[in-house]
C-alpha cells in the first residue's frame, strides 16, 4: 500500500470511523433480523449478533490498524532495529556520522551566509519594487555612474514608472556632544527617502517635502544606535537642538533599531535640497533609489529611463552626451560583486556534500555485503523486498539525522571562524545578520534528506537486488557481489573527480590571491598611519581658510616626535574610491565636456608622495610656493603621460581641468604610478591637484612613522586637536591594515576553497583506501597462490597499485574534464591568471594522483605480506 | 498482520471473499451468509475477521464499496470486485489449486 493511501486514510480517519460504525450497526440489524425470524426472543437476537463481532471497538482498531497503526508500528520497529544495527559496529557509525557532519557542517555554514546576503529580501515592504538608477557611460565603460543633480531632477520630473524616486548623498558629519567632537557616517537624502523604503520612525517623524527646500533644511533624524550611544535613549532629544557640523539642527526623529540601506553606512540623515541652479555643475555625484509603480515591470521601467535619458542628453548634450540611464533591482545591485564568489563557495560545498555521500554510499555497500546473509535470512523468512530496502533505508535515514546534529554544531563553529575572516572596517554587504536561523535550519533538515536518499537509496535497491535465497545456499557469499564492486569503483571515480575539481578551483584563486598581494601598490604601506578629518562647512566655508587648515594641522604633526613625514589625500588608495572629471590642453580650442578626454582626480597636499614613498620622476613637488592666489598647478602621473603625451616632455604644459580651477593648470612635475581603487586595478592615468588651491572640505591624512605607526596615533590626533578642538578625527588605521582589508574578499574565498578541498582530498582518499583494503580481502587466496607461484612482493605492489591508480586517472580525466567546463564561471574571479592554467592544473594533478598512490599504498603493504599458506587455507 | 480468528487457514478468507464478490455485489453480512450456506454450514466467517479483510482489500483496490439499500430496504455497504480483485481472485484460485493438489500428491505418496 502506498504511503500516500495511508496518510489519505489518517486523514479519512473522522468519515471512516463513522461509516464502519454504520456498516457495522447494519450488519448486526441483519442478523437480529434473520435471528427473530429464526425464532429467537428479541434479546437474545441482538445479543446474539452483537456476541458474532465480540468486541466491537477492538474490531473497529483492528481494521483501522491495516490503516495507521501497523505502519506506524512497523516503523518504529525498523528504527529500533535500525538503532541496534549502527550500535553494533560503532566504528562504521563514527565514520559514517563524522563524515556527513562535515559535508552538512559546511553546507549549513556557507548557506547561512548566502541566505543572509543573496536570498533574504531586503528589508522593507514590498522589497522587489524597490530600485537603483544610475547613469551609464559607454565611452568610459562605466555601467553604473554617480547621477548628476540636474539629470536627477529631469528623470523625477519627466519618468512614468516610478511612484517616487529619491537621490542620496552620503558623507562624514560631525556632531558634538557633550563638548566632544565625533565624527558620523551622514546621509543627505531627498524628502521622499523614507517613503520610498516605507520605513516609519520609531520616534517623531520623517522628513516632508518642505524639509527638502533650501532654508528649512535644518532638522536631522537620528538612528536608534547613534541616539543609544551619544544621546542616552532619552526621548525628550525629539525637537531639541543639535550641532550637525557646527550648525544647529532641530532632531524631528529617531528610526527604529537595526535601520540601514545597503552599502551606504549612515547615522544621523539631514534633508538634500535640490534645485535647479548652477550646482549642477558640480558634476556626478548622487546615488538614486526609487520605487516602481506596481505591476510596472523592470523592463519596462528601463525603456522608460532610457527615453528620459535621450531626453536629458538632447535638453544638455555638451554635458550628457553618450550618457544614458540603467535600471538594477536594488537587492541584485546591493550585492553586486559578492554574487558570483558565493555561489561558487556554496557549489563548492554541495561537491564536498556529493563527496560525502560517495563515500558514505561506499561505507554502506561494504558493510551491506558483510549483512548478505542476515538479509538473506530475513527474505527466507517472508521480509518483501520493498520492506527490506525500506529497512535499509531507515538505517541511512538515522546516519544523516546523527550527521546532521554533529553537522550542526560543526556548522556553529566554524560560522564564527568564517566571519572572522571578514574583517569589521570592510564587511560584506548584508554580513550584519548572518545566523543559523530557522530558514538555515529547514535547509539543513532538506539537505540531510537528501543526503539520506542519495547515499542511502542505491545501496539500498541495489543490496536488495541480490538474489538473496541463492546467496543463503551457496554459503559463499562472494557470488553476489561483483557488481558492488563496480558500482564502488564508480563512486570512488565520482569522488576523486569531484575532489580534483575543488583542488583545482583552490588552486586558482590561490594563486591569484598571491598573484593580487604581490602587485607593488606603488607605495609602502609599513609604518603608514591613516586618519580621516571632515571640515565642518560653516566654520571653513571660506576657500582660503580652508586651504589653509589642511595645511596648519600637517605642520603641527610634523612636528610631533616620531614621525617622518605626513601628507593628505582627499581619497585614500585600495578603499575604492575614485573621482573622475573632464580636461583638455590649453592651447586647444576648449571641447564640450562630454567630449572632452576624462582622467582621475586626486586632490593632496605637499608631501604627500614623501610620506607615501612613491617616487617623483620628473620637477617637483607641490610646496609653499603653490598658494590659494598663485598659478594653479597639478602633478601627473606616469601613466597620465603614456596615455596623452607619450614621449614628449609635459612639464610646463597647461591644462583646462573641469574641477572648481577656473584658471588652466600648470603641470610641475611627474609621479610614478601607484594602485587607487583597488590592488587590481591598473593604474589609471591619474591628475593631482593641491589641497592648497583646489580646497576640499575632507581629507585622508597620511603619516610615515618611525616605529610602529598604531603608537603615533594618540600624539598625531592631539595635533589635530591643537590647530582646532572640535575637529573629529575617524578611521584611525594603519596603512597595512587597509591593504590587508582590501583584499579580504579574495582572501575569504582563497581560505574557505583551500579549506574545502582538503576535506575533499581527505574524503576522496578514505574512499580509495576503502576500496583497495577491500578488493585485497576479496582477491586474499588469488594474491595467495600469485606468491604460492613466485610472484615477488613488488608485483603484488603492483596489481594492487594498478587498480588504484587506474581508478585515479581515470578520475583525473574527468576531473579535468569539468574543471575545463567549469572555467568560465571562476574567470572574472581570478587575477592574472587564466582557469586553464597549466602549473595550476598539472601541479592539483599531481598532488590527488600522488595523494591516491599513498591512500593505495597503505593496504597494499598488507597484501605483500599475505603468507601464501594461510591465504590458501582461508577459504 | 492479519491475526487468523477461525478455522480458516490464513489467507483463504480472502479467496473466499472475492470468489463469493465475483457472482454479484454483496454487504458484509450477506457475504457471511452466502459462505456459510454454499459450504452447507462447514465454513463459518468470523465477524471479527471479515470486517478487517474487507477493508484490507479494499485499501488494496480489489473492492470497491458503496452505500445501497437491501431488499428490504435497509442501508447496507456493498462490495463489487474491481478487475484488480478479479485478476487477484484468478491468482488466489490458482495458487489454492497447486496447494490443494501438492497436498494431495504428498497424502497419495505411499
Amino acid at each position: 500500500m502506498s504511503l500516500i493511501a495511508r496518510l489519505r486514510g489518517m486523514l479519512r480517519r473522522e468519515r471512516l470511523d463513522q461509516e464502519l460504525d454504520e456498516e457495522l450497526r447494519s450488519h448486526v440489524e441483519m442478523r437480529t433480523v434473520d435471528n427473530l425470524a429464526a425464532g429467537m426472543s428479541p434479546e437474545d437476537a441482538y445479543f446474539d449478533a452483537q456476541k458474532r463481532f465480540g468486541n466491537t471497538t477492538l474490531l473497529k482498531e483492528d481494521t483501522r490498524a491495516v490503516d495507521i497503526i501497523d505502519w506506524l508500528d512497523e516503523c518504529a520497529r525498523d528504527f529500533r532495529y535500525a538503532l541496534r544495527m549502527l550500535q553494533r559496529s560503532p566504528g562504521f557509525t563514527a565514520v559514517a556520522v563524522l563524515t556527513l557532519a562535515l559535508g552538512i557542517g559546511a553546507n549549513t555554514a556557507i548557506f547561512s551566509v548566502v541566505d543572509a546576503i543573496l536570498l533574504r529580501p531586503l528589508p522593507y515592504p514590498e522589497p522587489e519594487r524597490l530600485v537603483r538608477i544610475w547613469e551609464s557611460s559607454r565611452k568610459h565603460d562605466s555601467p553604473r555612474n554617480v547621477v548628476n543633480p540636474l539629470n536627477f531632477l529631469d528623470w523625477r520630473d519627466h519618468s512614468q514608472s516610478f511612484e517616487s524616486m529619491a537621490a542620496i548623498s552620503g558623507s562624514m558629519t560631525n556632531l558634538s556632544s557633550h563638548g566632544q567632537p565625533h565624527a558620523v557616517q551622514g546621509m543627505q537624502v531627498s524628502p521622499d527617502f523614507f517613503s520610498i523604503l516605507r520605513v516609519p520612525p520609531l520616534l517623531g517623524r520623517t522628513f516632508t517635502a518642505e524639509d527638502g527646500i533650501a532654508g528649512h533644511d535644518q532638522v536631522v533624524i537620528l538612528s536608534y544606535e547613534l541616539w543609544q550611544r551619544q544621546y542616552g535613549a532619552d526621548p525628550k532629544i525629539i525637537g531639541a537642538k543639535i550641532d550637525v557640523d557646527a550648525v544647529p539642527y532641530t532632531v524631528i526623529g529617531i528610526m527604529p533599531r537595526g535601520f540601514s540601506f545597503p552599502k551606504i553606512k549612515s547615522e544621523v540623515w539631514t534633508p538634500l535640497p535640490l534645485a535647479r541652479t548652477e550646482d549642477w555643475k558640480h558634476g556626478r555625484y548622487l546615488t538614486v533609489v526609487a520605487r516602481l509603480k506596481p505591476g510596472v515591470s523592470l523592463g519596462q521601467a528601463q525603456q522608460d529611463m532610457l527615453r528620459v535619458a535621450n531626453f536629458t542628453a538632447q535638453a544638455r548634450p555638451s554635458y550628457n552626451k553618450n550618457w544614458s540611464a540603467n535600471v538594477f533591482p536594488m537587492l541584485e545591485d546591493a550585492t553586486r560583486g559578492v554574487r558570483r564568489p558565493l555561489w561558487v563557495l556554496l557549489a563548492s560545498v554541495g561537491f564536498l556534500l556529493l563527496i560525502a555521500c560517495a563515500n558514505v554510499a561506499n561505507l554502506l555497500l561494504m558493510r551491506g555485503t558483510g549483512r548478505l546473509r542476515e538479509l538473506a535470512v530475513r527474505s527466507a523468512l517472508g521480509a518483501a523486498r520493498s520492506r527490506i530496502v525500506r529497512q535499509l533505508f531507515v538505517e541511512s535515514l538515522l546516519l544523516s539525522l546523527a550527521g546532521m546534529a554533529a553537522g550542526l554544531l560543526f556548522a556553529h563553529l566554524g560560522l564564527r571562524s568564517l566571519l572572522a575572516l571578514i574583517p569589521q572596517n570592510a564587511p560584506l554587504p548584508r554580513s550584519e545578520s548572518i545566523a543559523i536561523d530557522a530558514r538555515v535550519l529547514l535547509f539543513t533538515f532538506l539537505a540531510s534528506l537528501f543526503t539520506a536518499v542519495v547515499f542511502g537509496l542505491v545501496p539500498a535497491l541495489r543490496l536488495s537486488r541480490v538474489d538473496l535465497q541463492n546467496a543463503l545456499k551457496q554459503g559463499s557469499l562472494r557470488g553476489g557481489v561483483g557488481g558492488h564492486q563496480s558500482l564502488r569503483r564508480c563512486f570512488v571515480v565520482a569522488e576523486v573527480a569531484l575532489a580534483l575539481l575543488l583542488s583545482v578551483g583552490a588552486g586558482l584563486m590561490l594563486r591569484s590571491f598571491s598573484r593580487l598581494i604581490s602587485v607593488d601598490p606603488g607605495f609602502s604601506p609599513a609604518h603608514l598611519l591613516t586618519m580621516h578629518i571632515w571640515t565642518s562647512p560653516a566654520r571653513y566655508h571660506d576657500d582660503l581658510k580652508r586651504s589653509q587648515y589642511v595645511e596648519h594641522i600637517l605642520g603641527e604633526i610634523r612636528n610631533t616626535p616620531g614621525i617622518q613625514a605626513a601628507g593628505s589625500t582627499h581619497f585614500l588608495p585600495l578603499t575604492e574610491k575614485i573621482s573622475g572629471s573632464c580636461f583638455s590642453p590649453a592651447d586647444q580650442p576648449a571641447p564640450s565636456p562630454a567630449e572632452s578626454p576624462s582622467a582621475q582626480f586626486l586632490i593632496i597636499s605637499s608631501g604627500y608622495f614623501q610620506a607615501m614613498g612613491t617616487s617623483i620622476r620628473i620637477g617637483r613637488d607641490f610646496d609653499d610656493r603653490d598658494s590659494f592666489s598663485s598659478q594653479p598647478v597639478a602633478i601627473v602621473n606616469h601613466a597620465f603621460v603614456q596615455r596623452f603625451y607619450s614621449g614628449q616632455n609635459v612639464l610646463a604644459k597647461q591644462l583646462r581641468v573641469c574641477w572648481t580651477i577656473e584658471k588652466p593648470v600648470e603641470i610641475v612635475g611627474v609621479v610614478a604610478d601607484a594602485r587607487q581603487a583597488q590592488l587590481q586595478d591598473a593604474p589609471e592615468p591619474t591628475i593631482f591637484l593641491s589641497n592648497s588651491q583646489a580646497p576640499m572640505y575632507f581629507a585622508t591624512l597620511v603619516v610615515r612613522a618611525t616605529g610602529d605607526p598604531r603608537q603615533i596615533a594618540r600624539s598625531a590626533e592631539a595635533a589635530v586637536h591643537r590647530v582646532d578642538p572640535d575637529q573629529a578625527v575617524s578611521d584611525i588605521q594603519a596603512m597595512e591594515t587597509v591593504f590587508s582589508d582590501s583584499v579580504s574578499s579574495p582572501r575569504f574565498q582563497a581560505v574557505l576553497l583551500l579549506v574545502f578541498a582538503g576535506l575533499a582530498v581527505a574524503l576522496a582518499m578514505i574512499g580509495v583506501y576503502g576500496i583497495v583494503s577491500y578488493s585485497i580481502s576479496q582477491r586474499t587466496n588469488e594474491i595467495g597462490i600469485r606468491v604460492a607461484l613466485g610472484a615477488r612482493s613488488a608485483d603484488v605492489l603492483r596489481l594492487v597499485l594498478r587498480e588504484a591508480l587506474t581508478l585515479a586517472a581515470i578520475a583525473l580525466l574527468l576531473g579535468l574534464a569539468g574543471s575545463l567546463a567549469l572555467s568560465r564561471v571562476l574567470q572574472s574571479l581570478l587575477f592574472e591568471v587564466t582557469p586553464t592554467d597549466p602549473i595550476t592544473l598539472a601541479s592539483v594533478c599531481f598532488v590527488v594522483l600522488a595523494v591516491s598512490a599513498f591512500a593505495a599504498v597503505l593496504p597494499a603493504r598488507r597484501a605483500m605480506r599475505i603468507d601464501p599458506m594461510a591465504a590458501l587455507r582461508y577459504e | 498482520m492479519l491475526k487468523p480468528k477461525n478455522d480458516l487457514l490464513q489467507g483463504t478468507l480472502a479467496l473466499l471473499v472475492l470468489k463469493t464478490l465475483a457472482r454479484e455485489p454483496m454487504h458484509g453480512y450477506g457475504i457471511t451468509l452466502h459462505i456459510q450456506m454454499v459450504s452447507k454450514d462447514f465454513l463459518r466467517v468470523e465477524e471479527g475477521s471479515l470486517y478487517p479483510a474487507l477493508h484490507r482489500m479494499e485499501q488494496e483496490g480489489w473492492v470497491s464499496a458503496e452505500w445501497r439499500s437491501t431488499e428490504n430496504n435497509r442501508r447496507a455497504r456493498y462490495y463489487r470486485l474491481t478487475s484488480t480483485g478479479r485478476k487477484q481472485l484468478a491468482e488466489e484460485e490458482k495458487n489454492w489449486e497447486c496447494l490443494t493438489e501438492a497436498v494431495a500428491q504428498v497424502l497419495q505418496f505411499v
